[in-house]
């Protein structure tokens, strides 16, 4: 399970200085909730640890290795969740699930299993532009699941689920707890105490605690 | 990373199969293009010469209607990022692209040329063989810098303005060599094999260029 390390990391989006100077490490196979209002800068946290944003100032090191220069290998232990599905539209839940499964060298078995996990194995051949926010949100779950990931970047999971879905996610959560390093972004302290080793708050893009 | 590409191909002619929102548009836009400059030099003296500048032109300006639509759908709900993320070469991206971009092309062109020689030519046109060949080896340039050229303003501010701007000064040397070649091909030229040399090195140094540089255009 990878360790996570970010290094006195900033981030400006022009004017707008989303990140400033955070250190904040996460060992291997431990859980990290973050919490902080609207705008705190928890998104671009979990997006530069993904890679997906390059940090302006400052580290952020995937098991010492930059995030922005990770290897095929490097870039396949991430589950990143985000607040979209990262999902194509036009494609039914299966072929997005396959071509997902097919990516990651996965077997294309594990697509059907994926599905019936998350609930959604009776809309598997419906295009994902039928979809709820909700059932977007399940076939993004679905996605971690057939990928498993050892580091799980969880930008708001609960977001858009039913009951239904929230106590899918929670099961989720407890199973992969011990087997990948979260990072999960959270409004919810009970949520973040039940899932989180232990809680980091942010305000303006700066660690408060 | 050949096999990655491929799949990425299937996916995104799959989802152009599903939506039509990309050939059709550039069926329409080509065969109108024929169709009014037919009629504008009918007769004209020299009309053959240009009516194959015409083509290309056609086809530049037609290329850039399936470019600015390149990572569209990758685009709609984040799907760029689950590639992005994936365990595959991210050049696997780019030439996934290049072959869909290519399929694009050759299925607007499978109308196209017909309709060149229809509305232009008799008997007495150019060669059909190198004028294919020029096609193909220009659809290859195209698509290898226009994927480039995609990644590289997709999710900028007037990306679709910034596309062209950027596009069309690099593509201009493959469409001279690609007009020399068509012209060539003619009765009276004099054979194609330079022009079509100079399009496949085009290809090559490009196709070398966005392999090495893909990786970093699809990043922030």
């Amino acid at each position: 399970m990878p360790t996570v390390a970010l290094e006195e990391c900033s981030k400006r989006f022009g004017e707008r200085i989303a990140l400033r100077r955070v250190s904040l490490a996460a060992a291997s196979g431990e859980a990290v909730a973050l919490m902080g209002a609207n705008g705190s800068g928890k998104s671009t946290l979990l997006r530069v640890v993904a890679g997906l944003v390059r940090p302006s100032a400052g580290a952020c090191r995937v098991d010492g290795v930059p995030s922005t220069g990770l290897n095929r290998a490097g870039r396949g232990q991430i589950g990143y969740l985000s607040h979209r599905s990262l999902a194509y539209r036009g494609l039914t839940a299966a072929e997005n699930l396959r071509l997902v499964a097919r990516l990651h060298r996965r077997p294309a078995s594990v697509v059907e299993s994926a599905l019936v996990e998350v609930g959604l194995e009776d809309r598997s051949a419906d295009r994902i532009e039928t979809f709820s926010r909700g059932m977007l949100q399940r076939l993004a779950l679905a996605r971690l699941v057939l990928a498993e990931p050892t580091l799980l970047l969880l930008d708001e999971p609960a977001t858009g689920l039913d009951a239904e879905g929230v106590a899918l996610l929670e099961r989720l959560l407890t199973r992969w707890r011990g087997s990948a390093t979260v990072l999960v972004a959270t409004h919810d302290e009970q949520f973040a105490d039940r899932h989180g080793d232990r809680t980091v708050r942010l305000a303006r893009g700066e660690v408060v605690t | 990373m050949i096999a990655d590409a491929f799949v990425l191909a299937r996916k995104d002619l799959l989802l152009e199969f599903r939506r039509r929102e990309v050939v059709l548009g550039m069926i329409q836009y080509v065969v109108s293009t024929l169709v009014i400059v037919h009629f504008a030099i009918l007769g004209a003296d020299g009309s053959e010469r240009a009516a194959a500048g015409m083509l290309w032109a056609a086809i530049l300006f037609t290329a850039i209607l399936s470019l600015n639509r390149c990572f569209a759908a990758d685009q709609e709900e984040g799907a760029l990022e689950t590639l992005q993320l994936a365990p595959v070469d991210r050049a696997a991206i780019w030439l996934g692209k290049v072959l869909a971009q290519m399929a694009y092309l050759i299925a607007m062109e499978l109308v196209a040329l017909p309709a060149f020689w229809l509305f232009f030519f008799g008997d007495e046109g150019p060669a059909p063989l190198p004028v294919i060949a020029a096609v193909l080896l220009a659809d290859l340039g195209l698509a290898t810098v226009g994927v480039l050229v995609a990644a590289l303003t997709q999710g900028a501010r007037a990306g679709d303005v910034l596309l062209p701007v950027l596009f069309l000064p690099i593509s201009i040397p493959l469409v001279i060599g690609a007009v020399t070649a068509t012209l060539e091909s003619f009765p009276d030229g004099d054979g194609t094999l330079r022009a079509l040399g100079f399009l496949g090195l085009f290809d090559t140094l490009f196709a070398l260029l966005a392999w090495g540089t893909f990786e970093h255009l699809t990043g922030e």
